[in-house]
């Protein structure tokens, strides 16, 4: 073999040449680090870099006051663009780096994620995506969707309805427009139990994702006469269902979608047209919380900003400040248990789910996270469009629990029984 | 330089008509090898499944349709979908309690039958007109796949894969899932230098520079094309059970879309149509061109304090993909091997470069 | 059967699919020419669109002013992607073509979200809301509107081709080595085919952003519009008209008649379907012209 040692080490060293990569030291101080990576470029650009903004303000504030109990938090933000081999390589990389926890904001990359985070022992954020029966912690310790899944908002629309009809949805005509992805079709079952329960008539109406043309769903829809109009979906789906709704003349204050309607979706619809929509608010909404004054004030008043100033306080940023409040409470708590750390998943994950009746001043419903409940107690509004912005008609609520529990125990206990 | 081809004198026939006549090709692929075996030793589990992980994966598949495209000459924009049938027909077999060394196979030949099926229409048309009823393909097999939800898994439409066991050896953890993607990457590479020195692989370049030559020629294009894609069709379905087994483990049905037929071919396109060598090459730049991308991003953000607005930095990698498509068709169509060859040659007669052949 | 409800999805889908044709325009007006496919004919829709938005809401043009201006200014770039890019390509496989036009999709879509905001974005040509009853019927106004002008666009591209330019541009498309020795500049010819596909796509993303708002979903106009050049024949223009009203017609009814059964949407697996079944049975397409070799 002829083989010689310059052209081993030349060889070599082009092989090293790309793990050669870049990784930064940080000063020694106590840190926790956070690992972000979520979709800015593909399914999910509607909503990412407004709710990563919002993460980020959020985590300026607590830096620039000192952290929280005395830990720094660093958040790092890749694009994974909701393609797996990027999603993994940011997971492995945020290991790597000592991540403790990790937000992916993408129902297809969290759920590949699963076993590896279940593994690993690090805390995933599953908020607003990922497999609706996380919220069973006994099933999945380490995955925490911290929010309302989807089977809570369709309880809640549907308790929202009920209401309306003063008590009785006996003989009501429920149309469920959805898109027809996994995500879209996920609250059917619960519908379905719910359409049992109290009487009404479920028919569902499925559109082709992404939803950019729905001109054949929605003269059925008028045509089916429905008390009541459910639409499901995302992004630009939303924005098309909305119109299309209005083009059919249907009567916008009994039309409902669920925590996926933002103030930029409705300037796409039109803000007078859409006047009178409704969806499930899981915190609240506008510039009025404290949380929100203080970011205006401390980070973006400073140019400290992570984004645009007219994008703070949208719904999808709060949902952000949101999930990054619940990850700093889980600090403070993990912190309060085990000072002295030492910072790894299961320290996070203790702290995290002992989370109990937070509300961050005002942000959110008061939610405790349980070594079970991991969807922090099923509470909502509903919030109404007034052509300007969304006013709660509801206080902070929870309903038809019962129904949404027994889905989630009987997914995650297939989930036990194959999975691990 | 390196390459040396003094003193090599081959006294009998074979050695003329090895894979590799020069000693250091050999060497090199030694090297090459040894470092892949012992790289979960060396490297951090970082680059082991981040990295090496799905580069085999992807390489292998990316060999796969290089067979059809670069070999036969058949154009398939729906790859991803055949992968996804091998994905979905092993993990049900798997879960329904097959060894997974049968599930894997099983998966390979379910890909085989239906992507024989692509290659039907392979012999009614060619060109353009292939390409469309490939991709057609692709939204028919998507279509199924997610709509039946006995495929597709229940209300979730996410499919655990079991633990498995290969050989007797659990496949958990980082070690044994990298040596079988390894294994499986080992046995399609040397399948693929093979098979240019068969019958088939000669058969399948006369199609590819004329069918109706061949044909006169005394080829069957019928049989051949549809073998074509038989046999692309198989590692396809067998690659797509690695992946689900070893990097996916749940798969879901947007995992399979015309997103990841389009990857692979940019991979064949960029690393080299009609060589072994390219496709490691072309899977190596278009997986991790943005990942690399993106980390220098952030790099620059954090340390430098320069950054970019979210939106443009978010894209800058998908712009980037586009551009090596664009950049490799324009200025090599030959693609990275052709780079390297250009290289190897440089170097196999420096300093005297008159006496290139 | 509810034959109120399948009137008026016909009818719904007679526009949308006229709609859908104005994308497929330039995909045949290139084939016809050059016979390359364009796979970036979506992502060049989308681009119009964004450009269009762009003049009018960060120029501040107004409407009536900034879309001649995109249209223009598309024109160019069509021109230059002809020039810059395709005509390297020829004599080179098709695989070639075909792949790097899928490049040019993948990079328009990131580059315009990149610059613009990945957000969705409004654009209001006026095209009014409003319901509009016709007996029990309920036509959708500004995709009728909408459709309309597609076919008036697509007509006007018919009258084209009888213009001292559009005869040189049938020679072209008939054999371009004879057009070269007359005296005919091929090069030319296809250049401004592209441009006037680009033109055309341009058009169709300004109706489809006015519809649905401009994001990258406007790219996935693609295969709605493959399936419409294929079912008509990829070099015929009055083939584009009629397989667009099918198609239309064929996603709408399947939407109401086909969803219920299979319970999803089927709205893009028509399209494929309606690709493979002709490419299978009439594989020049409804009014192509028969020069398919098989083997």
């Amino acid at each position: 073999m002829s083989l010689d040692r310059r052209s081993f080490i030349a060889g070599s060293a082009a092989l090293a040449a790309p793990f050669a990569l870049p990784v930064r030291v940080f000063a020694q101080e106590k840190i926790v680090r956070f690992s972000l990576p979520q979709d800015f470029t593909r399914i999910y650009t509607f909503v990412t870099s407004e709710y990563n903004q919002g993460q980020r303000d959020y985590f300026t504030l607590v830096n620039d006051r000192g952290g929280v109990s005395g830990y720094k938090i660093v958040a790092d933000i890749t694009d994974h663009a909701n393609d797996l081999p990027r999603a993994i390589e940011a997971y492995e990389r945020g290991k790597r780096e000592g991540a403790v926890l990790i937000d992916p904001l993408s129902t297809p990359v969290a759920r590949a994620l699963v076993p590896r985070a279940l593994e690993d022992k690090i805390n995933m954020i599953t908020a607003y995506s990922g497999r609706s029966d996380a919220a069973d912690g006994s099933a999945f310790p380490y995955v925490l969707p911290l929010s309302i899944n989807y089977w809570t908002q369709a309880g809640l629309i549907i308790e929202q309805f009920k209401k309306t009809e003063k008590g009785s949805l006996k003989g009501k005509k429920i149309v469920f427009v959805h898109i027809d992805t996994p995500f879209g079709k996920e609250p059917l079952p619960i519908l379905n139990v719910l359409a049992k329960k109290e009487g009404y008539e479920l028919t569902a109406f499925p559109y082709t994702p992404p939803g950019n043309d729905q001109s054949a769903i929605w003269p059925q829809v008028r045509r089916a006469r429905p008390d009541f109009v459910i639409f499901w979906g995302a992004g630009v789906g939303q924005t098309v269902a909305l119109t299309e709704a209005i083009r059919n003349g249907l009567p916008m204050d009994r039309v409902s979608g669920s925590v996926w309607l933002s103030e930029s979706d409705m300037d796409v619809v039109g803000r007078e047209a859409a006047k009178g929509v409704m969806k499930v608010e899981p915190c609240v909404g506008g510039r009025e919380p404290k949380v929100i004054k203080d970011i205006l004030a401390e980070v973006v008043g400073k140019g400290k900003g992570a984004g645009p100033e007219n994008k703070v306080g949208t719904a999808y940023y709060n949902y952000g400040v949101q999930m990054a409040t619940l990850m700093v409470e889980g600090v403070r708590k993990a912190a309060e248990k085990a000072p002295n750390g030492p910072v790894t998943g299961p320290w996070l994950n203790e702290g995290l789910r002992s989370i109990t009746n937070f509300t961050a001043e005002g942000l959110l419903p008061p939610t405790t996270i349980t070594k079970d409940d991991h969807q922090g107690g099923g509470m909502g509004r509903i919030a109404r469009w007034d052509g300007a912005k969304f006013v709660p008609i509801t206080d902070w609520f929870s309903a038809n629990q019962d129904v949404v529990w027994e889905e989630i125990r009987k997914n995650s206990d297939e989930f036990k029984k194959t999975g691990k | 330089m390196f390459y040396r081809r003094a003193g090599i004198r081959h006294t009998r026939y074979q050695d003329e008509r090895q894979l590799f006549p020069l000693g250091f090709d050999r060497g090199l692929i030694i090297v090459v090898i040894a470092i892949l075996l012992a790289a979960p030793f060396i490297f951090d589990r970082l680059y082991v499944s981040g990295y090496l992980l799905p580069w085999l994966i992807w390489t292998s598949a990316a060999l796969g349709l290089n067979l059809l495209m670069g070999w036969s000459g058949q154009i398939h924009l729906g790859y991803g979908a055949v992968m996804g049938i091998g994905a979905y027909g092993s993990v049900h077999l798997v879960r329904l309690g097959v060894p997974l060394e049968i599930a894997m196979i099983a998966g390979g030949l379910l890909s085989a039958t239906i992507g024989t099926m692509f290659g039907g229409a392979a012999l009614r048309m060619k060109g353009i007109y292939l390409a469309m009823a490939t991709l057609a393909m692709q939204y028919v097999v998507d279509f199924v796949i997610s709509h039946s939800s006995v495929i597709s898994g229940g209300s979730l439409a996410t499919l655990q894969v079991p633990p498995v066991r290969f050989l007797g050896i659990p496949l958990q953890g980082d070690l044994p899932t990298y040596y079988l993607a390894f294994g499986v990457c080992f046995v399609i590479t040397l399948f693929m230098l093979n098979v240019r020195r068969t019958s088939f692989g000669r058969a399948l370049a006369a199609l590819r520079e004329k069918d109706y030559a061949a044909q006169i020629l005394g080829i069957s294009t019928f049989r051949y094309k549809l073998l074509a894609f038989w046999v692309s069709s198989f590692i396809g379905g067998v690659v797509g059970s690695v992946l689900a087994v070893t990097y996916l483990r749940a798969i879901s049905p947007d995992q399979f879309h015309i997103e990841l037929s389009i990857q692979i071919l940019a991979m064949i396109i960029v690393g080299g149509l009609g060589s072994v060598l390219g496709p490691f090459f072309g899977t190596a730049l278009i997986l991790f061109a943005p990942i690399l991308l993106n980390n220098l991003l952030g790099f620059t953000a954090s340390t430098l304090g320069w950054s970019l607005p979210i939106d443009l930095r978010a894209h800058l990698p998908l712009m980037a993909y586009g551009a090596l498509v664009i950049g490799f068709l324009l200025y090599e169509p030959l693609g990275l091997a052709k780079i390297y060859a250009n290289f190897r040659n440089y170097l196999l007669v420096w300093p005297f470069r008159h006496a290139q052949r | 059967m509810d034959w109120i409800l399948l009137a008026e999805l016909s009818a719904n889908g007679v526009f949308v699919g006229l709609m859908y044709a104005l994308v497929s325009l330039g995909i045949v007006l290139i084939y016809k020419t050059s016979g390359t496919a364009n796979l970036a004919q979506g992502a060049i829709a989308m681009t119009g669109g964004y450009v269009t938005w762009a003049l009018a809401t960060l120029v501040g043009l107004p409407m009536w002013l900034a879309i001649p201006i995109a249209l223009v200014g598309m024109f160019g770039f069509g021109l230059l992607m002809e020039r810059i890019a395709l005509r390297r390509m020829i004599g080179q496989p098709v695989i070639m073509t075909i792949m790097l036009t899928l490049g040019v999709e993948i990079m328009l879509r990131g580059l315009l979200p990149g610059i613009f905001g990945a957000a969705v974005k409004r654009l209001d040509i006026g095209l009014p809301q409003q319901p509009l009853f016709v007996g029990e019927l309920l036509l959708n106004r500004s995709t009728l509107i909408g459709g309309s002008i597609s076919l008036l666009l697509i007509l006007l591209s018919l009258f084209f081709f009888n213009s001292r330019f559009g005869v040189v541009m049938r020679a072209v498309a008939d054999d371009q080595t004879a057009s070269w020795s007359v005296g005919i500049r091929v090069e030319r010819a296809i250049a401004v085919a592209w441009g006037l596909a680009a033109v055309s796509a341009t058009a169709a993303g300004v109706l489809w952003g006015s519809t649905q708002g401009i994001d990258w979903s406007l790219s996935l106009l693609l295969i709605k519009a493959l399936a419409i050049a294929i079912l008509g024949g990829l070099d015929s223009i009055p083939g584009v008209l009629v397989a667009g009203v099918i198609v239309g017609v064929a996603e709408s009814l399947a939407t109401g008649v086909l969803d219920p059964l299979v319970g999803g949407g089927s709205r893009d697996v028509v399209a494929a379907v309606i690709i493979l079944v002709t490419l299978l049975l009439k594989p020049h397409g409804l009014f192509g012209r028969h020069h398919i070799e098989r083997v």
